[in-house]
This record gives C-alpha cells, structure tokens and sequence, in this order.
C-alpha cells in the first residue's frame, strides 16, 4: 500500500466514523425523559400548540425521515435553532472553537516541550536524584486532578501574588498577533495574553506532561538496551547522535499513539479545565446547554467534539505512517 | 490463572519495589477508612454547626476582619477591627463553609470514591469483557462492527459523554443503609450510603471500551495457540472455549486495566461531582467545588484538603497497578482511559 493510499482508507475510515458519531448524537434526543417536545413546549401549552411545535421542528415525521432531514442538515451546516437563546447553533458552536483550540494546543505543546526532554534525562542518568525527581512528578501528575490544580494554582499564584488573572480570556493569541503589526504594543500585549493563558494550559498540560515523560523515559530504556545501539556505539558514532537521532526516534512513536488515543482526554479535560477558569470555549457552552436544558446546542457541540478528534486522529495516523514506514504495509 | 509463578512474581517484585510497598499501603488504608468510615469519623460529616464554620485546620489560624461604624461626637466613625480565628482541636482539619467537620467529610468521601470506582470499573468489565472476546475469539464482521463501535465511543471524551448522559438521565441515587449504623453500633452518624447510581452505571458506559479493546487483542492472540485448537478438536463449543481457555489466560491484562481504570474513574468520578454532575454531596469533588468559592476569602483548605486526598487514593491505585503490571505481565503498557 502506498502512503497516499494509506491516507485515503484511512480518512474513508474516519468519515464512516464521524457518521456514527452523528447517529448516536441523533439518538440522544431519544434517550431523554419524555417527550423531545417537552424541551422546548412552555409547561401549559395546549395540544394544538405542542402539535405545532412538533410540526415547526419536523418532529411529527417519521423517524427515518427526521434521520435523513437531520443528516442533510448537516452536510449545508445547519444544526438547527438553540431553544434558550433563539440563534443559530452552528454561529453559536464555532465562535467557542477558538478558544477551546487555543487552550488545547498551548497545553499541548508545553507538555511535549517539557516532558520530552524530561524523559530522555531521566532515562540516561536513570537512578541518580534527577531521574527519581521526574518519575515522582510524572506519578503525581498523572495522579492529580486538573480542576483542583487549577484552583490551587488560582489560590497562590493569582488571589495571593496576583501574578496571573484568576479567569477569563480578554486577551487571545488573535490579539498577539495582530500587535506585531498593529498599533498596540506588542510586548504588553503578550504579557496580558500570558497573564490568561497560562494557569489554565498548566492545568490541563499537567497530566499529558506526566504521561509523555513515563512513556518517553520507559521507552528510551527499552530503545536503549536494543543492539543496535550497540551496534550503533561499537561503530563510533557519537552518542548524541546515537541518542536523539535512532533511540528517541524510535521513542516517539509509541508515544503518538498515546497522544492520539489521549486526545479525548484532552478535550474531556479542556471542559473541566474551562469550568474552572471561566474560559469561553467550548466546554462552558457544553455544561450551560445541560444546564439549561437546550438539546441543540449540545448536539451542536458534541457534533464538533467527535468530529475534530476524528479528524485529529486521521491526522496523528499519518504522522505516525510518515514516521514509521512499516505501518503502511500492514 | 493466579499460579504459583505468578505468587511469586508478585512476591518478589514487592520485595524489591518501594513503589509498590507505598501502594498497596495506600489503598489499604483507603479500604479500610471507607468501610469503617462511622467509627473513625470523629462527628457526622453532615451535620451543621454554623457557628463553628470556617474554622482553619490544626496550626494555623485566619484572620476576619469586622467592620462596625459607631457614633462618636455626632460623627459616624468607622471601626475596622481584626479577629484572629484559631483552630479548634475538635477539628483536626477545620470546617466547611457550614461547619461541617472536613475530616468527617474525607473520611466519607472515601466511601464515595471507592465505591463508584470499583462499581463502575467492574460494570465497564461485565460490559466490554465478553464483547471483546467473542469479537476477537470470532473475528470477521462481528469483529469489525465492535470495532467501529469502539472507535465511535473513543471519539466522545469520557467527561463529555457522562455529562451528556447524566443531564439527559437525571442525577438519581441509591441510599444504602449503613449496617453499622443500623445496628446501632455507631450512633450519631449518617444512616445511609448516598450512592450515585447514574454515575456508576454512566462511567461504567464510557469506559467498557478499554475492556473491549484489550479483550479483544488478548483473545485475537490466543485463539491460534495449541490447546485452544486441541479443545476445538475435542469438539468444546466455541463459547465453552473462551470461557475455559481463552478468559483465564487472559485475566492478568484485564486485572492490570481493571486497576488503572478504577484511578481513573475515581478522576472522572471528582470531575463530575465538581461540575454537579453527581447524585451525592458527600464526595470529594463536591467538597472542591464549595470550597472554591472560600479562595478569595482566605479559607484556603476547604478546596485543598480534599484534592490531596483525591491524590493521594490515585497514586495509591495507580502503584499498585504499576506493581501488578511489573510483575504479572512486563509486556504491557496499560495507560487507557482517565477522565
């Protein structure tokens, strides 16, 4: 199989995947208590009015054909109306993307930045206090929960230094980057941005920082013990190149597989991580819209969730089969 | 099966380990907090005490600063008066918001975590056990459906989808009469359990994937070995064979997940108690979640003291499991599923 085919059963596979994820969303609206009219029809309406409500929204319709009406829908981009706030859900969904991605990513890349390195000095001065220091924090960080790390880091760093804000996101990366070239100054501009950002990409880095560098160090050692390095030193390369270029190499890709099936969990753990710090993003819009009871809404969201980590997955595989030829040939 | 090898492994694997001997001590002593909660707590973690709250743990002290105006000379004066407030011995932790004991309150915590970890955990086996057996067992299409259907289930994160859930669902509980307390062994205690049964059964929901998953590819591997094929022979029926054959050989993997899973459904569990999502107040989540609003006011171990008790249950589990998983099976790298 070539790589260009590999990718293309491969996104094939991923499609069918993103119509499951919009079937079970479908049926969600079936497992709620009662009626789906309920939702939406005020407590003392008529008959008549909870008939028209139930025209006006296609719920009288069989149910293969609201499944077909909902699927095409879909496909022009409209997930129907929020019953609380009267908008279009899909306006409503994507203008929390952005910071729900900013929040992800930056997260993501101070783990991958720190634990990397981490992992690969603990794995080669392994049993000396630096290797004990990162395999106790890796412990501790996969053991703690982010919400609670999020509070306590609000507890010292901003309600007692008042080094960082306690909530919110006033200032984005958008921000940032227009100062480059805009007339506010970029330098203050940056400081207010990582005033925001930082406490809550912490929280939500943690756990993934702990993961990556057990992953990274157990794998380093494994690599190591292979006789190819051996091999590898016997012919005299030098050992920095024996170490970063063949053993963590070969590290990292069972480590993006990780990172790929973990990446629900970034997510999972962005929606907690936004609750505690007020971050609009998507994880608020999906508690609100339980909390309110508009269904839509969280339809909406849980549409744009499944999709994007199928997506992102997709995107991890291809990856992994650039780094690792042999997956192609499977 | 549990064999003499693998007694041994374990034996030796524990001696060595220091990791190991913190763990099992650990969640020993979970276990044994939990189900003895009523006599070890020193009052009921329920009840109020108002003017008794707010009180900070043994060493240290907070201070309340009171604000009375006055007349003096026909001017209104402004009086700003600083109380210290000390702890109080009767409460080695301090109290909530309401006066409630935080100690009495971890203590009973502890039922909560345990119990939905260890229920939802064994839900998510009985679920993603079998199917992934009979699917690996089987292979062919019944083995691609499940597979699909796993890949749809991973593409919702677990804390997403139990939200989802649990607002769809409601947030219902079971009350379990505590037998100490009904006997009238313990007196002054609360007389129920809440447990939060949607919670059980929705972690138990999102989670059977990681079962299935791992299930499947131990069964996939051992459906080619030799005495799977000798029963075959002898003509043992298919469901015979994995129930006698292919599940013992393959327990020791899903002992292993098993124990990271109920880490970290106890992670789930907090988050979703923090968010309310959960049909109990006695859960240490719960317990973050009032004591947030106390962080600008200074009470700062109302949050605190129940997070390191979320910690330190989670190390606990997941030492163990490295433990089990060192010494039962070096091959494998449980690191599925957390909130």
């Amino acid at each position: 199989m070539s790589f260009g085919r590999f990718v293309f059963t491969r996104s094939l596979q991923g499609l069918g995947v993103i119509w499951g994820v919009i079937t079970v969303v479908f049926a969600l609206r079936f497992v709620t208590p009662g009626d789906p009219i309920n939702a939406v029809a005020p407590l003392d309406a008529t008959q008549e009015t909870r008939r028209a409500i139930a025209a006006e929204l296609g719920l009288d319709q069989p149910l293969y054909i609201q499944y077909g009406q909902y699927l095409f829908d879909l496909m022009v981009g409209d997930m129907g109306f929020s019953y609380i706030k009267g908008q279009e859900v899909t306006g409503l969904v994507f203008a929390r993307v952005p910071a729900t991605v900013e929040l992800a990513v930056t997260a993501t890349i101070v783990a991958i930045a720190l634990s990397i390195p981490l992992g690969v000095i603990s794995a080669t001065r392994r049993n000396e206090p630096v290797d004990y220091g990162a395999t106790l924090f890796s412990l501790a960080g996969i053991s703690t929960p982010n919400f609670w790390l999020g509070i306590m880091m609000i507890l010292i760093l901003a309600v007692e230094f008042g080094i960082f804000h306690t909530s919110g996101r006033e200032t984005d990366l958008g921000d940032v980057v227009i100062s480059v070239v805009g007339p506010e100054p970029f330098i203050s501009t940056l400081a207010s941005w990582l005033k925001y950002i930082t406490l809550p990409s912490i929280a939500l880095g943690t756990y993934f920082m702990a993961l990556i560098t057990r992953l990274t160090r157990s794998g380093m050692l494994d690599e190591l013990g292979k006789a190819y390095v051996t091999a590898s030193r016997a012919k005299g390369i030098p050992e920095t190149l024996v170490r970063y270029k063949h053993v963590l190499r070969n590290t990292l890709i069972p480590v993006i597989t990780v990172l790929g099936l973990q990446l629900g969990t970034l997510i999972g753990g962005a929606v907690i991580t936004e609750a505690v710090f007020s971050w609009p993003g998507l994880g608020t819009l999906v508690i609100q819209s339980i909390n309110l009871r508009d269904w839509p809404v969280l339809q909406g969201s849980l549409i744009v969730i499944g999709t994007s980590f199928v997506l992102v997955n997709i995107l991890v595989d291809t990856v992994y089969a650039y780094l690792d030829p042999q997956v192609v040939y499977d | 099966m549990v064999s003499a090898r693998v007694i041994r492994n374990l034996k030796s694997e524990f001696k060595t380990s220091a990791l190991a001997k913190i763990g099992l001590a650990l969640v020993v002593g979970i276990i044994l907090v939990a189900t003895f909660a009523p006599f070890i707590a020193p009052h009921n973690p329920t009840e109020q005490r108002l003017p008794e709250s707010e009180l900070p743990p043994i060493g240290f002290t907070d201070t309340n600063e009171k604000t009375s105006s006055e007349m003096v000379d026909g001017e209104i004066q402004t009086v700003t008066e600083t109380e210290v407030i000390r702890a109080d011995s009767d409460y080695v932790l301090g109290t909530d918001g309401l006066g409630r004991d935080m100690l009495s309150r971890i203590i009973y915590g502890a039922r909560t975590s345990l119990a939905v970890g260890v229920l939802g955990t064994l839900l998510a086996a009985v679920i993603g056990v079998p199917v992934g057996m009979y699917a690996g067992y089987h292979r062919g299409r019944i083995d691609d459906t499940l597979m699909r259907i796993a890949d749809v289930s991973l593409a919702f994160p677990s804390l997403v989808l139990a939200v989802a859930l649990i607002g769809l669902w409601g947030r219902a509980a079971i009350r379990v009469p505590d037998p100490f307390v009904v006997t009238g062994m313990v007196s002054d205690m609360p007389e129920f359990f809440v447990l939060p049964i949607t919670v059980v059964i929705v972690v138990g929901l999102v989670n059977w994937v990681w079962f299935a998953r791992v299930a499947r590819g131990e069964a996939m591997s051992l459906r080619s070995q030799e005495y799977v094929k000798a029963a075959r022979a002898l003509g043992a029926s298919d469901n015979r064979i994995i129930l006698s054959h292919v599940l013992p050989n393959a327990i020791t993997p899903i002992i292993v997940l098993g124990t990271v899973q109920v880490a970290a459904i106890i992670l789930l569990e907090s988050a979703l108690s923090f968010l309310g999502f959960s049909g109990t107040t006695l859960s240490w989540g719960f317990d973050i979640s009032q004591g947030r609003d106390y962080i600008s006011s200074g009470q700062w171990w109302i949050a605190s003291i129940p997070g390191l008790a979320i910690m330190l249950s989670v190390i606990g589990i997941n030492l163990l499991g490295d433990w089990l998983r060192d010494a039962l099976d070096p091959g494998i790298q449980g690191e599925g599923g957390a909130a």
